[in-house]
């Protein structure tokens, strides 16, 4: 065989190819055969190019895969092995089905995440426009910040959404007749997560029994076929391995939750109780359990990917692993699965106790205690007797209360212009320039900001990557500074006498030169 | 003439400017009687006077022509006014002293009843100028009330604060008294305090202050100043957390002139008014250790007391801190590299 420089994930013998016989390769970015006794491929196909993959359906004796090209083109192969043709082609359906969404246009789809990211987000584009459009940074420069977080973003995101399991699942499987006497069961993948997700038990048996003592068919068939999965759970035949998953949810290990349906007191039987009540709390009973079953699994769920093979076998009470030891893991594991903290009693959260020494402190506020105006005794003696006798010949003299010339000097302070009124005028800058050069004066604020960003971080600077930058950003500044700060000012100062409102842009570029500058010289004289 | 035959009127159908007009107009109209007679609404204002006898006799030596009866009648006339804006206002007038606060008006000793003139009074005392009862009764009452403060006045301990922090804290029961009992009779109210403030603020006052002040933003009630001495720092932060007015004076003659200019309006009229600027309030904390005011300090996470220098062990609740001081940076050989 020529040598592969790919990796190989899968290789299968005896798949025919137009009549040809061959194997089949599948790499880690496309899917190869080439004919048997040839070292060369004839066919190869990137994962990027296939649009999608289809199968033959299960009756048929051809075991066939297809796969179907962006360009309308489709290469079927046909499995030709005697023994292990449907495996092959299982196997090799769902290596691609793994493998093809993550190939799927993914040129394109950078482009599109950035069209989309700018349609997003206003303030992005007028940045965009700002320093790109009019070349103060380079297109590249600008996306090779964003590109990376929005990347972990979208991530983050992903993983955070997890599908959760439909109550309904069981009863929307939906056996149909199968005109004679018998059910078929449509079961989905899906179908088939959701009850390995509830139950965990059937899972178990799953893993135990399949592929070594049934096939999956005949395994749901008995699923479906014991009582543990009908409503009436009429234990009978040891034969049924579901038997054991029916006895263990009796034993309750299970998680109740009180006032959804369970309650202490019920769970006692009551001996006088007629048949047909038994049997309905006995639906109810097993309603409630799948219930539970479910939000268990809902809370499981979180940390699943790690604990599933433990959890699995601790939950369940016939793992084949050595019970003994495994009840007080199992039991700490099950009691953190089912403990709500909201759904506990309050305790209160664990507090030390604060031990002040001085917590007078905190009486005194901000208030210095500066030294009072000291009043002699004499001096408070004396002003309190001049108010007393005051006060005894008080008569409410309401008609000489003010003096017009007192009245004039206080309206004037409190006119516009006046004494009490001189900090209003200093808000209303806002008010004396229009909003669409504050809007600009944003977007410059913006534009600047986002350059200084980049010229700051290039600091300490450690690298030489990091020192071309800094020189670049520093021309990068003064460019900006020439092209769009310096015409906003003087477009202000021309129309609007007033307010240097681009003063504190100005210092903020200066402080960057200054301190290029100065690492300049310190350079130097190191140099030296 | 032909009475018996009732006239026809001929149906006139109004124009579409007809009745927008005649929308317009009845709306007006609703909006003048919602602005004139609010009947479901009552206004309370309670005057929070400073009447410290030390700082007053001082001030009446060092200005005779501005003393506290002038400062009495000054309030009396925002009174007078605030009463005769509409029906629905009322007025309570305390008298914050160093010993203790005073309710001036309404008073439970005078036997009058709320200003009815029932014919029971005897005396007309200075009600000949015809003016509405219930102005000259508060007047009356008010009058009274202080002079009987004022005659009591006795100086037993050494504290010569003005127990302002307990007026406030009275003022606010006042009226939530009145808003409970009004609020059974389906009335609201809105109310608002104004502190007329002459003496220094008090150290420790301090933690009632606060409480009073956010008490009274809780229960949006509004705390303006009129301030004629020294600036009071707490008085600011409770009219900047409340929503009300601060004014410092620069003349305190003019005294009633300010009170009816600035103070008067309620908060719904304020916006409509140009008014003096809210002052900048000084909200930087003082630390422990030597009551500076700091902008920049360390705080202690345990207790949340602050100050302006470190020290490994917080004094207030002993915890041991440590510090990671910037590390020690060897200085490194530089590699030169070799320029081929």
């Amino acid at each position: 065989m020529a040598s592969l420089s790919e990796e190989v994930l899968l290789v299968l013998k005896k798949v025919r190819q137009r009549k040809q016989d061959g194997t089949l390769y599948l790499m880690a970015e496309r899917i190869a055969w080439g004919p048997e006794g040839k070292d060369r491929f004839t066919v190869s196909h990137l994962y990027s190019d296939i649009r999608c993959q289809k199968i033959s359906p299960d009756g048929k004796a051809k075991i066939q895969l297809q796969l179907v090209l962006h360009t309308g083109e489709s290469s079927t192969f046909h499995f030709s092995n005697d023994s292990s043709a449907l495996t092959d082609r299982e196997a090799a359906k769902d290596l691609l089905q793994q493998l093809l969404p993550k190939f799927k246009k993914k040129a394109n789809k950078e482009l599109e995440e950035k069209n989309r990211m700018l349609q997003e987000d206003p303030v992005l584009f007028q940045l965009y426009k700002d320093l790109v459009v009019s070349q103060v940074i380079s297109a590249e420069e600008f996306w090779a910040n964003r590109m990376s977080t929005t990347n972990t973003e979208n991530t983050l995101s992903d993983k955070k959404q997890d599908v959760g399991i439909s109550a309904a699942f069981l009863a929307d499987i939906r056996p149909q007749t199968d005109g004679c006497n018998g059910l078929r069961y449509n079961l989905t993948p899906d179908i088939i997560e959701s009850i390995f997700r509830t139950y965990p038990a059937v899972q178990q048996k799953y893993g135990e029994n399949v592929p070594h003592n049934l096939t999956e068919k005949e395994f749901w068939t008995r699923f479906f076929q014991s009582h543990y999965f009908h409503r009436d759970r009429i234990s009978t035949g040891a034969l049924d391995i579901f038997s054991e998953c029916a006895k263990q949810d009796e034993k309750g290990q299970v998680p109740s939750y009180e006032g959804y349906g369970f309650s202490a007191a019920a769970s006692t039987s009551n001996p006088n109780r007629t048949g047909k009540e038994n049997s309905n709390s006995a639906i109810i009973k097993r309603f409630n359990h799948h219930s539970a079953m479910i939000l268990a699994a809902g809370s499981r769920r979180g940390d699943a990917p790690n604990d599933q093979a433990s959890e699995t076998s601790s939950t369940d009470g016939n793992s084949r692993d050595s019970d003994l030891f495994q009840p007080p893991i199992k039991k700490v594991k099950l009691q953190e699965a089912i403990d709500y903290l909201d759904l506990q009693r309050e305790d209160g959260p664990k507090t030390v106790a604060l031990n002040l020494k001085k917590s007078d402190r905190y009486a005194h506020g901000p208030v210095p205690l500066e030294s009072q105006k000291y009043t002699t005794s004499q001096d408070i003696i004396n002003s309190i007797t001049c108010i007393r006798h005051e006060m005894a010949n008080y008569v409410p003299n309401l008609a000489q209360v003010l003096t017009s010339s007192a009245v004039s000097s206080a309206i004037a302070a409190l006119s516009p212009g006046g004494v009490l009124m001189q900090t209003g005028t200093q808000q209303a800058i806002n008010q004396m320039v229009p909003s669409e050069v504050q809007g600009e004066l944003k977007h410059l604020y913006i534009a600047a900001g986002e350059l200084l960003r980049h010229f700051w971080t290039c600091f300490p600077v450690n690298s030489p990557f990091l020192e071309e930058k800094v020189v670049k950003m520093r021309s990068n500044l003064e460019r900006f500074q020439m092209t769009k700060l310096r015409p906003f000012q003087e477009k202000v100062q021309r129309q609007y006498l007033s307010a240097n409102i681009t003063g504190h842009l100005e210092e903020m570029l200066q402080t960057a030169y200054n301190k290029l500058h100065a690492w300049q010289t310190r350079r130097m004289m190191r140099k030296i | 003439m032909d009475a018996t035959k009732p006239k026809r009127r001929r149906k006139r159908h109004h124009t579409a400017t007809e009745i927008d007009e005649q929308l317009f107009v009845s709306h007006f109209i609703n909006l003048q009687l919602h602005f004139v007679i609010n009947k479901d609404e009552l206004n309370l204002l309670v005057i929070v006077m400073d009447v410290n006898p030390i700082w007053w006799g001082q001030q009446a030596q060092r200005e005779p022509e501005f003393t506290l009866s002038k400062c009495l009648d000054a309030v009396m006339v925002m009174g007078n006014s605030h009463m005769a804006m509409t029906t629905t206002n009322r007025l309570a007038v305390i008298s914050s002293h160093f010993q203790d606060s005073h309710f001036l008006y309404p008073c439970k000793n005078w036997t009058g009843g709320d200003g009815a003139w029932d014919g029971t009074m005897d005396e007309a005392p200075y009600c000949g100028d015809g003016k509405y009862e219930l102005l000259s009764v508060a007047n009356n009452v008010v009058a009274e009330e202080m002079k009987r403060v004022m005659s009591t006045t006795e100086m037993k301990g050494n504290s010569t604060d003005t127990l302002l922090a307990g007026s406030l804290a009275k003022a606010l029961c006042c009226i939530l008294l009145k808003i409970v009992t009004f609020f059974s009779a389906g009335q609201e109210m809105k109310s608002r305090i104004l502190v007329i403030k002459t003496a220094e603020d008090c150290a420790r006052q301090y933690m009632n202050f606060m409480n009073v002040i956010f008490a009274a933003q809780k229960q949006n009630i509004l705390i303006d100043a009129c301030v004629l001495d020294s600036d009071s720092g707490l008085l600011q932060q409770a009219c900047d957390i409340t929503g009300g007015l601060y004014l410092k004076i620069p003349q305190k003659i003019a005294l009633a002139q300010y009170l009816l200019w600035v103070f008067l309006p309620d908060l719904e009229q304020r916006p409509q008014l140009v008014l003096p600027p809210p002052v900048h309030v000084d909200y930087r904390a003082a630390c422990f250790c030597h009551r500076n005011l700091i902008e920049i300090g360390y705080v202690c996470s345990v207790c949340l007391s602050i100050f302006c220098n470190f020290s490994p062990i917080c004094t207030t609740c002993e915890t041991a801190f440590k510090i990671q001081l910037p590390q020690m940076m060897k200085s490194k050989k530089k590699k030169l590299k070799q320029s081929i």
